[in-house]
């Protein structure tokens, strides 16, 4: 016991040991105490969209509790009608709409065919397009057009000689396909490694992907016409 | 002497619980390995002033190095999807056991 600067720094030492000891006890407190990291992420997310799935479920009640009481008046009813009309027409692509979303813009390659090279590979197809609307939905697009062809539910995506058929329009490359939702979450959908656009661009394929803060996507223009298809009566369906 | 370091152990922790700051989720499990690894160099350190073999240098690079070897080997493991860190938890576990084991035998002996 002769060390007199070995009891500093042992002291010096032991009181940081105290620190990280303590705010590590705290945060581990503070997440839970059967933590394991690996699954935190996915469970927050889990936790995230649950509550706000929660959220939007707590305001349907409430909202149609409120229709519910103003059936008795007109006004108010009417005032509801229009307000589904709205929601129905926004579903359907009836009316243009704005926000936040992605741009993604994808054209042929610019490499001349070689002689022994598949012309099809240089090219971008219906399918390419397909893909990233398909991805564009699985992240929660809300609205999506190609080259300003909205995309209902009804609309086709469609090789057609050398064009492609979008609503029965023939459009050309640059494909620009349009989509409103979470800009993060879309980005990192069509981003992910491995995916189609990935995929495009070891093709060859000229593709760009750009956030934007205000994406306008047009109205649905075609007719609609239902020759086939009829909806089904409350009443029928109840008894069926 | 010791009431003293045990002393300075408890200001730590009273300093520990009362800073405002939380780590980060994905650095917890880092930070634990270097816990667990400044624990064995603050042992090893006190065995070592036991047995008057006690040098300072040595004693606060271990602390330093030590620490953050064990958290970036835990890091390098979790990118190699290896779990390396158990590695560091068994090296640094059995010779936290050792040497409180031999801290336990010098006190004996002692009084």
């Amino acid at each position: 016991m002769r060390n007199t600067s070995g009891k500093i720094t042992i002291m010096a030492v032991c009181l940081v040991v105290g620190i990280m000891l303590s705010v590590q006890f705290r945060t581990s407190e503070n997440y839970g105490s059967n933590l394991r990291t690996a699954r935190v992420d996915e469970l927050a997310l889990k936790n995230s969209t649950l509550s706000l799935e929660k959220d939007a479920l707590s305001k349907e009640v409430v909202s149609l509790r409120e229709k519910l009481t103003n059936v008795g008046s007109d006004s108010k009813l009417n005032a509801d009608l229009q307000e589904e009309l709205k929601k129905s027409n926004m579903a359907a692509g009836l009316i243009p709409v704005s926000g936040p979303g992605v741009i993604v813009t994808l054209n042929d390659s610019p490499r001349s065919v070689q002689p022994g090279d598949d012309p099809n590979a240089l090219l971008v197809h219906d399918i390419d397009i397909l893909n990233i609307v398909n991805e564009m939905r699985a992240s929660g697009a809300e609205a999506i057009s190609v080259n300003n062809e909205r995309i209902t539910a009804m609309s086709e995506i469609r090789c057609a000689g050398t064009t492609v058929l979008v609503n029965w329009n023939k459009i050309a490359p640059p494909f620009i396909i349009k989509a409103i939702g979470n800009p993060q979450l879309l980005e990192s959908g069509l981003s992910i490694r491995g995916g189609k656009l990935e995929e495009l661009k070891t093709f060859g394929l000229q593709t760009q992907l750009v956030r934007n803060d205000n994406v306008d996507i047009p109205a649905y223009t075609g007719a609609l016409k239902f020759q086939y298809a009829a909806p089904i009566q409350s009443k029928k369906k109840a008894e069926s | 002497m010791w009431i003293l370091t045990l002393f300075c152990l408890f200001i730590g922790l009273f300093i520990g619980f009362q800073l405002p700051v939380l780590l980060p989720v994905a650095m917890v499990k880092y930070m634990s390995i270097g816990v667990l690894a400044a624990l064995d160099s603050v042992f090893g350190g006190i065995r070592a002033y036991m047995e008057d073999a006690f040098d300072n240098t040595i004693f606060i690079s271990g602390f330093i190095v030590n620490s953050l070897l064990a958290a970036g080997f835990a890091y390098l493991g979790d990118r190699l999807g290896l779990e390396l860190y158990l590695a560091a938890v068994v090296v640094f576990g059995v010779r936290l056991f050792q040497n409180l084991g031999i801290i336990r035998r010098y006190l004996l002996k002692k009084y």
